[in-house]
This record gives C-alpha cells, sequence and structure tokens, in this order.
C-alpha cells in the first residue's frame, strides 16, 4: 500500500489531516446516547453479584434460601450450577495457570470475587437478596498475601494450590555485556523504584445485557473488543459463533479495563439462555473498584553503573509486578513485559538487562491501564537519569540530549527488540525545553518573594509502541484487523470495522479516511463499529491501534473496491480502465468532466441494472480488507527479543512545578507536551487523547492509589472518597506542540496516539519536585507525589543531612 | 434475618421538562432511577451513586442536584430538567453551550457530559464567567477523558457571548 497520500484522496477537499467535526457527539449532548445501561427489554430482568468480602478463604457454605424468599427473586445461582460453562482458557504456557472458573468456587483470593448472583425482577429486589446471600455464606478464612514481599516470603501461603509458590513467571534474561559495563564503570548504585496501584476507572462502569431469540444470543456489552468476547462466550457456553452477537452500544471509556472479559460477560448470557429471559447486569461504582482490574503496581530493583562523566554504562533492573489474584482472563501478565521493553524510551540505550517477574497476591486482579506498563518504565529511567545528574553534578537536559536516539539513527533497535520505525526523539526534547524555558522563569518570577515555595522542572522522553500485537498479552489473538466497504445501489458508502470506539472518535476518523479514498464526502458514510453480526472480525480498541488499523483496513478495502468500481465506469461510459479517474464523487474520462457517471449509477449497475455491467463481471459492490501490519512480530526471535508493535509514536513533557515546602503542596503550574504520533488523520481528535492521557498520567502522578490492609489484604476503598481522581481544579493546562514523523512502513505513516499522554506525568512530576527540593537532597522513588509524601521525603532527607548544605 | 418487609409506595406528581408526571414509586426509589427507569429519560447517567461525579446532576427547582443523593418522593411537586430538555423543541439546533461543547471537542465518551451541562445550566453565566469561576464550578463533576480543557475552553467560549441581559441562562 502506498505511502503517498495524494495516491489515496480523490476528492477535491482533502479530509485527512483536518479536524472533521465529530458525528459521535449529538448523542451524549442531547441525552440521546444509548449506552448499556439504557437497554431495556420487555421481561428483562436484573442480576446483581454477590462478591467475597473475604481476601482469602475457602467457602464452607452458602445459604441461599432466605434469598429465594424474597418476592421478586426468580433465581439465585452459585459455581455449582455453572458446571456446564467451561473453564476460561490459560492460552499462555509461561505462565501459572490460573483455572479461572466463572464464579468464584471453593477458594476466593481476593475481596470482590464475584460467587453468586441473584436474579430478579429489579435491581432493588436483587440487591436485597444478594445481601441475604452475603449473610448465608460461611467462610473459613486463610492466610493472606497483601504484597510482593509476603507473596515471595518462604513459606507464604499459596494463591493456586497447583503451583509452586506464588511466582507466575520469571524470566530472566543475561547480557555479558552488561556485565562488563559494571566492571568497568567508575561507581555504581542500586534503587527501587515504586509505581503504585491505580485503575482506568472508566466514568461508565462495566456493564452486560443478554437477550436469546431463535436460538442467537445477543450479548450488549460494555468492552473494548465485542469480538473477542464472542469468541470466549461461544468456547465457554459451547455454542456456534454465528450463534453468539455481541454488540457494545456506546461506551462511557474504556482505558483498558473493558479489554479484559470478565465472568460477568460469561455468566450474565448464562443466565439469559437459561432462563430464557432477557438479562441485564450493570456494574456499581462501589464494585467496580474491586471487580475491574487494577493495574500499575510494580516494583523496579535497580542497579546502576555510569562513570564520572554521567555516561550510564549499564543497567541491571527486575521488574516486578503485582498481579493480584491473576483470575482475569486475558491474563494482567503483559504489561510488566512493555515496562521492560520500553524502559529506555526515547534514549540510545542498549546496555539494560531487564528482568521480568509477575507474583499473585489476594487483591483484584491487575490488568490493562491505557499506557500498559509504559508509564511504569519511563519513571525508572527518567529517575535514573536524574540521580545520575545529581551525583555527577551533570546538567540534566545535556545528560538527556547526549543519550536520545538522534535523527537519522532511526530504524533504532531496542535492548529487547522493539524497533523504532521512525521518530522525532531529539527534536521533540529540543522543542519541549524551548517551550517550558519561559514557564520556567514565569514560575520563578512568581514565587521569587515566597521563601516556603521552590520551583522545580521534570523531564520525559518516552516511546509508544503502537498497534501491538496482542499474542503476547492473549497466547491465543494476533493483531489484524479488518473492515467492509460497501457502495449501495444510491450510491452511498457504509464502511463496517472490527474496531470498536468508546469515544476516542473512531467513527469520525473511518469516515474521513472512506471519504478521500472514495472521493464522497464524510457526511455521505456510513459507519458501523462493534458489532459482531454487522462488522467483519477485529480485535477492537486497545494499544493506540485504532487510527493504524481503520487506515489499513479501510484503504485496503476502498482500493479494492475502486478497482471494481473503475471497471463499471469504463464500461459505462466505452472507455480504456486506464483512463478512468474518480473525482468528488463521479467518474470520467481523465481529461473531461464530461460525460460522467455518479456512484450511484456505479452502485446500481453492481447491485440492480446488471444490463450496465461488463459482460461477465460479478455483481455486487462490496469488499473487505483484512490489515496485518507489516514488521508486527508475534514471538521471540532466537535471540529472546521481539518487535511487538507495528510502529513507535514518541514523545516530550516536561512539567514546571511549584513545592509549598511547609505543607508539601504541589501545584503544576504548567505541561508542556510535544507529541509525534506520524501521520495526523484528525488534529482535534489526537489532541484531545493527548489532554485525556496526560490528566491520567497526572492522576497517577499525585493522587490515585488503591491502598490495601497489609495484615488482611482487605481494599482501604470503597468510593471516590478514598480513590482521588482528579478534577478540573487538578488538571493544569496543557501546551501542546506536535511532530509528524510518518510510519515508514505503515499506510499513510499513521502510528496511533491513545496512550502516549499517560506515560510521561510520574517521571515529570517526581522529577520537577526531586529539582524543586534538590537543597535537601530529594529524590523521589515512587509515586503518587501526595503533600504527605513530599513532607515524608524532606523529613527524612533533613534527618539523614542529605541536603546540599549539610 | 428479614428485610423483605413490606415496601411502602408513594404517589408523586413531578414535572419533568415541563410535562407533568404521575406516579406511584416506592419510597425508597431514587431520583435518579426514576428518571432513567420510570419516566425513561436516560440522558441521565451514573457514574458513581454516591453523589461525587456528578454525571447524574439535574436541576430541581431551578438547583442542581445530584439525582442518585434524592429521593423520587422528595421531588413530588417539584419541576425537574434533565439535559433531554436543553436543545430547542422541535429543532435539529443546539444550545450554545452544546455547540461550544462540540466544537471545542468538549467530550470524547459523552457518559459526563449531561452533567456538565446541566451544572452549567443551573447558573448565571454573569456570575461564573471568569476562568477562575468556571474552574470552581465545574470541579465538582469528574470527566475522565478530555482532561477538562477543552470543556473549560468551550464554556468560556460559549459565555463570552454571554450579554448579562440575564436572558436565557442555558447559554
Amino acid at each position: 500500500m502506498s505511502l503517498d497520500i495524494d495516491s489515496h484522496i480523490r476528492h477535491s477537499t482533502r479530509h485527512i489531516g483536518r479536524s472533521v467535526p465529530r458525528r459521535e457527539d449529538r448523542g451524549p449532548l442531547t441525552g440521546r446516547g444509548r449506552y448499556v445501561a439504557d437497554i431495556k427489554i420487555a421481561g428483562m430482568l436484573e442480576v446483581v453479584f454477590v462478591r467475597s468480602v473475604e481476601a482469602h478463604a475457602r467457602i464452607v457454605s452458602i445459604d441461599t434460601s432466605e434469598a429465594l424468599a424474597v418476592e421478586g427473586v426468580r433465581a439465585v445461582f452459585t459455581a455449582a450450577d455453572l458446571a456446564d460453562v467451561k473453564t476460561f482458557p490459560d492460552y499462555i504456557p509461561y505462565i501459572g495457570p490460573v483455572r479461572q472458573r466463572p464464579l468464584g468456587t471453593g477458594t476466593v483470593r481476593y475481596v470482590g470475587t464475584p460467587y453468586a448472583a441473584v436474579v430478579a425482577d429489579d435491581r432493588y429486589i436483587a440487591e436485597d437478596a444478594a445481601a441475604l446471600v452475603a449473610a448465608g455464606t460461611t467462610y473459613e478464612p486463610l492466610p493472606t498475601v497483601a504484597d510482593l514481599d509476603q507473596a515471595l516470603a518462604p513459606g507464604a501461603p499459596k494463591l493456586h494450590d497447583h503451583w509452586e509458590n506464588n511466582c507466575s513467571f520469571d524470566v530472566a534474561p543475561h547480557k555479558p555485556e552488561v556485565d562488563r559495563a559494571f566492571e568497568q564503570a567508575d561507581h555504581t548504585f542500586t534503587e527501587t523504584y515504586v509505581s503504585q496501584r491505580q485503575t482506568g476507572l472508566p466514568m461508565e462502569t462495566r456493564g452486560v445485557v443478554a437477550d436469546i431469540t431463535d436460538g442467537t444470543l445477543t450479548v450488549w456489552s460494555s468492552t473494548q473488543s465485542p469480538h473477542m468476547v464472542r469468541s470466549t462466550v461461544a468456547l465457554m457456553l459451547g455454542m456456534p459463533e454465528p450463534q453468539v452477537r455481541v454488540v457494545h452500544p456506546t461506551i462511557g471509556g474504556g482505558f483498558g479495563t473493558k479489554t479484559h472479559i470478565y465472568p460477568e460477560d460469561i455468566v450474565v448470557p448464562w443466565i439469559a439462555r437459561r432462563l430464557d429471559r432477557p438479562a441485564r447486569w450493570i456494574e456499581d461504582r462501589m464494585e467496580n473498584l474491586v471487580a475491574s482490574v487494577h493495574a500499575r503496581e510494580q516494583r523496579h530493583e535497580v542497579e546502576v553503573a555510569y562513570d564520572d562523566d554521567g555516561t550510564i554504562r549499564g543497567v541491571r533492573c527486575a521488574s516486578m509486578l503485582d498481579m493480584g489474584s491473576g483470575e482475569i482472563f486475558m491474563p494482567g501478565t503483559a504489561p510488566v513485559f512493555v515496562t521492560n521493553a520500553c524502559i529506555t524510551g526515547g534514549y540510545d540505550f542498549p546496555n539494560m538487562q531487564a528482568r521480568t517477574i509477575g507474583v499473585v497476591t489476594n487483591k483484584t486482579p491487575s490488568g490493562a491501564y491505557r499506557g500498559f506498563g509504559i508509564p511504569e518504565g519511563a519513571f525508572v529511567m527518567e529517575r535514573i537519569i536524574d540521580r545520575v545528574a545529581r551525583l555527577t553534578g551533570t546538567d540534566r537536559v545535556e545528560l538527556r540530549r547526549r543519550m536520545l536516539v538522534r535523527p537519522g539513527q532511526t530504524p533504532y533497535v531496542m535492548h529487547g527488540g522493539g524497533r523504532l520505525d521512525s521518530g522525532s526523539h531529539t527534536e521533540s526534547f529540543e522543542r519541549g525545553v524551548e517551550m517550558a524555558q519561559p514557564a520556567l522563569e514565569r514560575a520563578r518570577a512568581r514565587y521569587a518573594g515566597d521563601p516556603d515555595v521552590r520551583v522545580g522542572v521534570g523531564y520525559s522522553n518516552y516511546v509508544e509502541p503502537t498497534s501491538p500485537s496482542y499474542h503476547l498479552t492473549t497466547g491465543h489473538w494476533g493483531g489484524g484487523d479488518a473492515a467492509t466497504v460497501r457502495v449501495d445501489p444510491d450510491g452511498s458508502v457504509r464502511v463496517a470495522a472490527g474496531l470498536s470506539a468508546f469515544g476516542q472518535g473512531a467513527e469520525t476518523t473511518a469516515a474521513q479516511l472512506a471519504a478521500d479514498a472514495l472521493g464522497v464526502s464524510p457526511e455521505e458514510v456510513t459507519v458501523v463499529l462493534g458489532d459482531t453480526e454487522r462488522a467483519p472480525y477485529g480485535l477492537g480498541s486497545w494499544g493506540s491501534r485504532g487510527a493504524m488499523m481503520l487506515t489499513g483496513s479501510v484503504l485496503l478495502a476502498s482500493e479494492r473496491l475502486m478497482d471494481k468500481a473503475r471497471a463499471i465506469a469504463a464500461h459505462m461510459l466505452e472507455a480504456a480502465e486506464a483512463d478512468i479517474v474518480l473525482t468528488d464523487g463521479a467518474f470520467h474520462v481523465a481529461g473531461s468532466d464530461q460525460p460522467s457517471v455518479s456512484w450511484a449509477e456505479v452502485g446500481t449497475a453492481a447491485w440492480i441494472r446488471y444490463v450496465d455491467l461488463p459482460d461477465g463481471m460479478e455483481p455486487g459492490l462490496e469488499t473487505s480488507g483484512y490489515f496485518h501490519p507489516e514488521n508486527l512480530q508475534h514471538q521471540l526471535d532466537d535471540t529472546g527479543k521481539i518487535n511487538a508493535a507495528a510502529s513507535w509514536s514518541n514523545g516530550t513533557h516536561i512539567g514546571v512545578v511549584s513545592v509549598r515546602v511547609s505543607t508539601g503542596e504541589v501545584r503544576i503550574e504548567d505541561y508542556v507536551v510535544v507529541h509525534d504520533c506520524g501521520t495526523v488523520i484528525n488534529p482535534a481528535l489526537v489532541e484531545g487523547q493527548v489532554h485525556g492521557g496526560v490528566a491520567q498520567g497526572i492522576a497517577g502522578a499525585m493522587y490515585e492509589h488503591f491502598q490495601y490492609d497489609p495484615d488482611t489484604a482487605n481494599p482501604r476503598f470503597a468510593s471516590f472518597m478514598d480513590y482521588l481522581v482528579p478534577t478540573c481544579a487538578e488538571v493544569p493546562h496543557m501546551e501542546v506542540d506536535h511532530f509528524e514523523s510518518p510510519a515508514p512502513e505503515q499506510p499513510l505513516g499513521v502510528k496511533g496516539c491513545g496512550e502516549g499522554g499517560t506515560v510521561g506525568p510520574p517521571a515529570v512530576v517526581a522529577g520537577a519536585v526531586s529539582d524543586a527540593l534538590s537543597e535537601w537532597g530529594v529524590d523521589l522513588t515512587e509515586c503518587p507525589v501526595t503533600p504527605v509524601a513530599v513532607r515524608a521525603a524532606i523529613r527524612s532527607a533533613e534527618a539523614a543531612g542529605t541536603g546540599a548544605d549539610s | 434475618m428479614t428485610i423483605s418487609e413490606p415496601i411502602s409506595e408513594v404517589d408523586i406528581e413531578v414535572s419533568i421538562n415541563g410535562r407533568t408526571r404521575r406516579h406511584r414509586v416506592p419510597a425508597r426509589l431514587l431520583l435518579s432511577d426514576y428518571i432513567r427507569d420510570t419516566v425513561g429519560l436516560t440522558g441521565t447517567h451514573l457514574g458513581c451513586e454516591h453523589g461525587y461525579c456528578g454525571a447524574c446532576t439535574v436541576i430541581v427547582d431551578g438547583d442542581a442536584v445530584r439525582s442518585c443523593l434524592m429521593l423520587a418522593v422528595q421531588a413530588d411537586g417539584a419541576e425537574v430538567r434533565t439535559v433531554e430538555d436543553l436543545a430547542p423543541a422541535g429543532s435539529d439546533c443546539l444550545s450554545p453551550m452544546q455547540q461550544a461543547f462540540h466544537d471545542n471537542h468538549a467530550l470524547q465518551c459523552g457518559f459526563c457530559t449531561a452533567g456538565f451541562l446541566m451544572t452549567l445550566d443551573s447558573v448565571d453565566p454573569a456570575e461564573w464567567s471568569e476562568p477562575e469561576r468556571v474552574v470552581e464550578l465545574l470541579s465538582g463533576n469528574l470527566c475522565r477523558c478530555t482532561g477538562y480543557q477543552n470543556i473549560v475552553t468551550a464554556v468560556t467560549e460559549a459565555w463570552s457571548a454571554y450579554d448579562g441581559s440575564g436572558g436565557s441562562n442555558d447559554g
């Protein structure tokens, strides 16, 4: 496929590259969006799940009799009732199999494990009855493990009896060149960096509605991946895939949490079949906080070898992921591999030896969250660079300049095999430094007269793998996507794609692509996403893949459709095919506008008026394109390396903060983003992705933290009063600039932009606050950077006397 | 233990978006569930059901309230406005604030949008149009997609056109 955009443009007004207004807005703006909780079917029953209140226990008995006696309760199901449902597949061979059942049976391993489902006429009754089931449940508590150290201690209670210990996987490469670096370097240090437990937290919780009509099961699910849900529901319920239809209605955000296939995705359809009634379950926020995946809880034990001049010679990093109980499909193992793959960010730093460890604990299973391991690694690398700069008296900006991947150095192969196909690593940083300078000066001037305030600046240069392989994550699925393009008899265009969308504007994007490829306006293009019955197989939206997948699949299908349409038009115009051109919806002979044939005439000929078709041509005007990106690898090569992403975006974040020393209050004064996601299809949408990503990154840098009781592994959160989501008062103004380094091997040079925004903030905020407090020698090693954490760091620095003045 | 005692029901009369509705509802029915399930206006969304996220904000007798923190019976005799009432009736037009949200890419998934719009609709722009006041006003509504920047821009833009004459307060 041609990288030359112009060869794909057949409209006098090019739509690719313009901020075409979103077609998705009107529904939510006027209250006419249709989210899963808005679906109502006659006779529909409500489902409420009963969840474990113990972090680790054997369920001795469940007395459902009182619940069943409540008027309006139709059924209560426990694991024993679902014996005919298959176990969630354990597709990945190198991790501990969890053999997850749709409802908890025997042993429950985290607070929030669903172990019973109450079905009633309405939600209020179902909740009443669920409380009675909870009260009728007898547990035999088992000793808990609440963190990595407890889980790995000798003789620790095991979560999974059939495992040797609580370690799910431990992949430890050995690089002799890193050993040599340590032998030769002037100095070394060791440090532990920590990333805390968070979650994507879409404003819409999860939800499932299931109905069975004439043998076909329809599932409406707030999922990012309808086709994968279909395959899994069909597999686990023992149904043929064509008899399962999965639809995602309007989705209120996902951020990775809705890529997983959860017990409720299986149990609610099972209930609909069992009772032959439509059934609905809508997650409430309290259960969302314990029953939708968590993420980001990692610990990094690092050894660094460096020279007097600031050169970092080598790094050994053991990255340990707290997986929670591990009971989630697809498993939550992949992010820590991504952490290690991306840990060196935009830096030319091959001497990294990264060990990857996954450990289970009695907490909510961890899984996907926008950024998918990248922020954790970026944090480690930037903190290492700042530390070395401080230890050697090297300028932090200068040291980064020395390390960044330079222009002309791409394609650059990273330490783990990731192949930076193109990018603006150095240019973005230089631009960011330039943009941040006035902000820094402003902040210094603003607080010059306040002896209680210090100002600091923090940096992050990261890479964002886009359109990744899903094989490493799932052990099953690959990394391509399909689209079908059809021109109907009236000439209108319909695009259907296996992609999903939950706020990114993928419908608008698909319409822009098809409009240019077929010489029509976007308004003339109908887009269908997120319906397994109406769209071809696709893996959905995650991994910053939407833009590239749509571009590849829609253009492939459109080019094929154009070939046929051109042949029909040539026949109708009695001209040679090679002479036919399409401009603004009309085919004509090159060099002359008249006579012309419209899309409606071509569509009518193809579907209805066969007398206008060339002899022997098969009727119809519908084509498909299955796009699989070039150079995307799904398995490790002989050296243990892999390029598991089709392309790599990059960016620089720089933040200026003020820190009030007496209270520990941190204020982000200015936040600068330089972003490069290759060719931009819709600038407004890209900027929106950056804004939202940065806000979530700041949430992780300063606020959000799931905390558990170390003695009982009980959550210390139950609401938004305990889990602090930033409001508009906390998120600073973001100044965004762009580079466009096209992906040289991908259609139109499109990369992807969904996740990069989340990556920079933890490193930036910790770096900026440490810079602001450098006179105390404060060097933060974990997030969130709360006032309490800042005060503790100052106090401990004062106690240790590590400050510059000491 | 038993909690399945008879549930008392109450007759209520509520004006919703200018139309009077009469229902017999359970005493414990939340106003949010009443609006969504009984009346069928699903533009009001439930993001947390503990009064924090603001997605379910509606206007009751002129004040922005979280409909998940109020019972339907408490709205007996009240005038309630929901997001469905913002756009001019019988046309494809959007209200000026809705239009500003669209023009400035101030929504992505759209789940929180109704709550923002209703919060904005409940105040007099003349008292709230300063940027710092806008941030203060909106700090009771969570959005997870936009990072808020485009929302604040949209509000500022919509209200910059406000002439202070005390006319429509939804724009």
